[in-house]
């Protein structure tokens, strides 16, 4: 974000500074990935988004969090065109978004419900290829790359309900990936796996994506997370979702789970953050 | 279930089987019931060996069984491809349900004087009347199976871009496949039933026939050997497609 970006330069030292609108893009400027002007919603008479703007550039990985009814997954669902704002609107590379896009890969929290439960992991991987229109004697070599890049070469046939949680979330991203996807928009996608798979399945991402140069929308309620997956973390206060806060994330990567998390400035963020959250709910 | 439990219910199963054959014998034998209604089972066995021996029998079979499964098959397809349309289609499910409520509750063999008014006593007939029969456990479960899809799910195809005739054929129909094939395991049962009352009021060939046939004749061996073919048929049929179910719906085991 451009505000971001000079803020720091006039040295904002704490590695995150406080913004309040986001500047529409000048028409000389680069356009902007995805961008949300001016953008409200309501659920029949809840306001759950309050004047949102929001500039994400290419290759970005912008992490979302907030408590919940702060409006973070509704914002990810009309980046995904699953759901129309009722004013304002939301960019897709210079063009107002109406629908999915094939640009765009939505991955879902729930994976049990979101894997077709009658199809393999290659036929769930394949379902995508489908839809693309992949013809059928490539998608075979494309399905077992896919598996091999999230680890599941070995279980391409089998069903979902024969993996474990972390490995039919692994399906999802497979099956995202196989979109080739300009961005992966990601709905507390490891909200419901244990530390561990989630610790893996985070570098997992982070490697995919770095070779990918993919741009990422996270969607999560764990602070750390976001913080050690992004390069900016979106701070929203609930009730009406509104922007609060936009850190910029100044941490050296490829990121570790062991350094990363011990690292100072992580460790800053993360106070920040945690204080922030805090105030919002008092 | 251990290997001895499971073998000690089969021997049970077959234990109940073995005391009612016995005690219609005894019937038969002992109970004053006169011959030309009742035979013992081993008159109906030796009927039954001297149908299949001379190849009467084993003709008649084939003629039923072709019919129900022509029957079945030709509702099965029917009942698939009308209840996909419906099932997919909000307007098409208000607009049909209610006709739907009417028609399903008529008893087939209502129907079947106005198809013989069009066709006329003949195999034709029969096989409308099947067809008509037995199509509805199909169309209804299909209907509800295309109608149930998880929102996940249509969210996953939005997402997608998948096309109208793409979501059915991937997501919704497979959806349906559980209630699909329990609705064509009853939807074989009614076809047996029609296939063999067709037969009796057409004099069309086949066990329905034959049976009636016997029976006039107080030939009552005949006739219960009749009737044990087709319990086997039913029984057959009925085991045949839970083994296809079972691997069709294999996903479903962990």
């Amino acid at each position: 974000m451009q505000c971001a970006a000079n803020t720091k330069n006039q040295g904002c030292e704490t590695g995150y500074c406080m913004i309040n609108v986001a500047p529409l893009p000048r028409a000389d400027a680069a356009v902007p990935l995805i961008a949300f002007h001016g953008v409200s919603h309501m659920f029949g008479n809840r306001p759950v988004l309050q004047d949102i703007n929001l500039t994400i550039n290419k290759s970005e990985f912008v992490c979302m969090v907030g408590p919940s009814g702060c409006g973070k997954t509704t914002m990810l669902r009309m980046v995904g065109g699953l759901q129309t704002p009722a004013t304002g609107e939301v960019t897709f590379a210079g063009k107002r978004v109406a629908g999915p896009a094939r640009e765009i890969s939505f991955m879902f929290q729930d994976y049990s419900k979101a894997l077709l439960p009658w199809r393999t992991a290659a036929g769930n991987v394949s379902l995508a290829l489908e839809a693309n229109g992949v013809p059928t004697g490539q998608r075979a070599a494309r399905i077992k790359d896919l598996l091999g890049k999230v680890g599941l070469a070995n279980h391409a046939d089998h069903f979902p309900v024969q993996l474990s949680g972390g490995m039919q979330q692994r399906v999802q991203i497979a099956r995202c990936l196989a979109q080739e996807p300009s961005v992966l928009l990601m709905d507390e996608p490891f909200g419901a796996l244990d530390a561990m798979t989630r610790q893996a399945l985070q570098d997992e991402i982070l490697r995919i994506i770095q070779a990918s140069r993919t741009t990422v929308v996270f969607v999560t309620h764990d602070l750390e997370e976001a913080i050690y997956l992004g390069d900016r973390v979106v701070a929203l206060y609930p009730n009406p979702g509104r922007i609060a806060q936009v850190f910029d994330v100044d941490l050296p990567k490829p990121r570790n789970q062991l350094t990363t998390r011990e690292s100072p400035s992580f460790l800053r963020l993360r106070r920040a953050l945690f204080d922030f959250i805090r105030e919002g709910e008092a | 279930m251990s290997i001895a439990a499971r073998g000690l219910w089969l021997l049970g199963s077959i234990g109940v089987t073995a005391l009612l054959v016995l005690s219609w014998q005894l019937i038969a034998n002992y109970g004053g019931i006169p011959p030309v209604f009742l035979p013992g089972p081993d008159r109906a066995w030796s009927a039954l060996v001297a149908g299949f021996s001379g190849g009467e029998l084993a003709g008649l079979t084939g003629a039923t069984v072709e019919r129900m499964i022509y029957g079945w098959v030709l509702a099965s397809l029917a009942g698939i491809a009308l209840g996909a349309v419906i099932g997919s289609s909000q307007v098409a499910r208000e607009y049909v349900a209610p006709m739907l409520e009417i028609v399903r509750p008529v008893p087939v063999s209502a129907f079947m004087p106005v198809v013989m008014a069009f066709l006329g006593l003949t195999g034709t007939m029969v096989l409308v009347v099947i067809a008509i029969g037995s199509i509805w456990p199909v169309l209804l479960a299909t209907v509800h199976g295309v109608s149930s899809v998880e929102p996940r799910l249509v969210e996953v195809s939005q997402s997608l871009r998948l096309s109208r005739f793409k979501t059915l054929w991937k997501i919704a129909l497979p959806n349906a496949q559980a209630d699909i094939l329990a609705g064509m395991r009853i939807g074989l049962t009614v076809a047996l039933i029609l296939a063999v009352i067709g037969e009796m009021l057409t004099s069309e060939n086949g066990l329905g026939w034959s049976i009636l046939q016997a029976a006039r004749a107080y030939r009552s061996a005949d006739l219960f050997a009749g009737v044990i073919v087709l319990g086997v048929i039913g029984l057959v049929s009925n085991l045949a497609l839970q083994s296809i179910e079972r691997y069709v719906l294999r996903w479903k085991r962990r």
